[in-house]
């Protein structure tokens, strides 16, 4: 069969046929529906403005509530942003401690703050290792270890510790070592420390 | 452009007035309905994306701003509000399945076929992959090109191309049997 062939045979179906009170009656149906339709909706709006209302002075409230909460804690506290965690040793230190030789990861992206943990304890006991990876549109930081596999901006990569205290990062299609000038895909930045200063 | 009662109902219909929006109803109503009767192969569920499409239409007449044709506009809403009701639709149930146990009554008896060939067509159409259906539902139906058909779908003409070309395969092996008795 060609295709005018095919053209034909699919031209030759008809679309079965209605009476004629029924396309009487459809434009009025249809006009029904909009009356219905609109007068339906201006009902809603009413009915929605009180609890419209409430809604929105409620979460003028909070808002406030919260506002007044953050200003004071600044004055109080230094502020404590994603990054500092990653890098606060007490903090690492207490996370850790929750889930001992469990903790894979604490990853923090656009998505916020991730634990990744493991089904059993059996992540080796070793000096937490600090890194973060741009790719030009996201940014990564995590604290995980030497030998953990991750997922970080899109990519999968290995982490290793070397004996001289360098980080090397194994991904599908580079090599990056902390202590060494290696090539990588343009646009990609890593910075990768080693937190010593956490004993666990 | 349109024809001159054409933008008097468009108009007319813009400043509330709803017979002006009934008698572009009753102008396009039979093209609406086959292009959606061709997308589900149901009279119901036609008639219902029919209402559908005129409904869309008129929330979203301050946006036609007279370029194309109206009928080339409401079979746009028409086809999309279809893929959307085939999405629809696949989460409920799928009507192949009413199509396999060779279901033609359906719906009181209404959606019951004029002849043989009508019915082997639409159901040969209706296990098409729904974007499948609406390239050939607009190009040999509607007589679209490629590229209107590409408009319409928000893809590009090369994607409508392939969509035709695997719907026309598959269509060649199905209704195979029909062009041994036809020609």
């Amino acid at each position: 069969m060609n295709n005018s062939e095919l053209e034909s045979i699919l031209k030759k179906a008809q679309v079965p046929e209605r009476p004629n009170e029924f396309w009487e009656m459809f434009p009025r149906q249809v006009v029904r529906r909009l009356g219905h339709t609109q007068t339906q909706s201006s009902r809603v709006e009413w009915r929605w403005f009180p609890r419209l209302a409430w809604g929105l002075a409620t979460a003028i409230c909070v808002l406030a509530a919260f506002a007044i909460g953050h200003w004071h804690g600044r004055l109080e506290t230094k502020t404590i942003t994603s990054n500092d965690i990653l890098q606060n040793p007490k903090l690492i230190r207490e996370t850790l401690g929750m889930f001992p030789n469990q903790v894979r990861a604490i990853v923090q992206d656009e998505r916020g703050l991730n634990l990744v943990l493991s089904e059993g304890e059996n992540v080796p006991a070793s000096a937490p290792l600090y890194i973060h990876i741009c790719d030009g549109k996201h940014c990564s930081s995590l604290v995980t270890f030497s030998g953990q596999e991750i997922q970080i901006a899109g990519q999968k990569l290995t982490v290793l510790s070397e004996a001289q205290g360098g980080i090397i990062l194994m991904g599908n299609q580079f090599v990056w070592s902390s202590t060494a000038q290696t090539h990588i895909r343009s646009g990609l930045k890593i910075e990768a420390r080693n937190l010593n200063s956490i004993t666990l | 452009m349109g024809e001159p009662d054409e933008l008097n109902w468009i108009q007319n219909s813009l400043a509330g007035d709803k017979e002006a929006y009934a008698a572009l109803v009753k102008q396009y109503q039979k093209m609406v309905h086959a292009l959606t009767f061709r997308m589900t192969g149901s009279l119901d569920d036609a008639e219902d994306l029919a209402q559908e499409t005129f409904l869309r239409a008129y929330q979203q007449l301050d946006s036609f701003r007279g370029e194309a044709k109206f009928s080339t506009w409401l079979c746009k809403i028409a086809v999309n509000l279809s893929l959307n009701w085939r999405t629809r639709e696949n989460r409920r149930s799928d009507i192949h399945a009413k199509w396999s146990e060779g279901a033609i009554l359906e719906n009181d008896g209404r959606n019951k076929f004029s002849d043989e060939l009508t019915h082997r067509v639409q159901k040969a159409l209706n296990k098409l992959p729904a974007k499948q259906r609406a390239a050939i539902v607009l190009t040999v139906y509607e007589n679209r090109s490629h590229a209107e058909a590409a408009k319409f779908l928000n893809c590009t003409e090369a994607t409508i191309s392939w969509r035709v070309f695997a719907a026309r395969q598959k269509l060649k092996r199905w209704l195979k049997p029909i062009s041994h008795e036809q020609l």
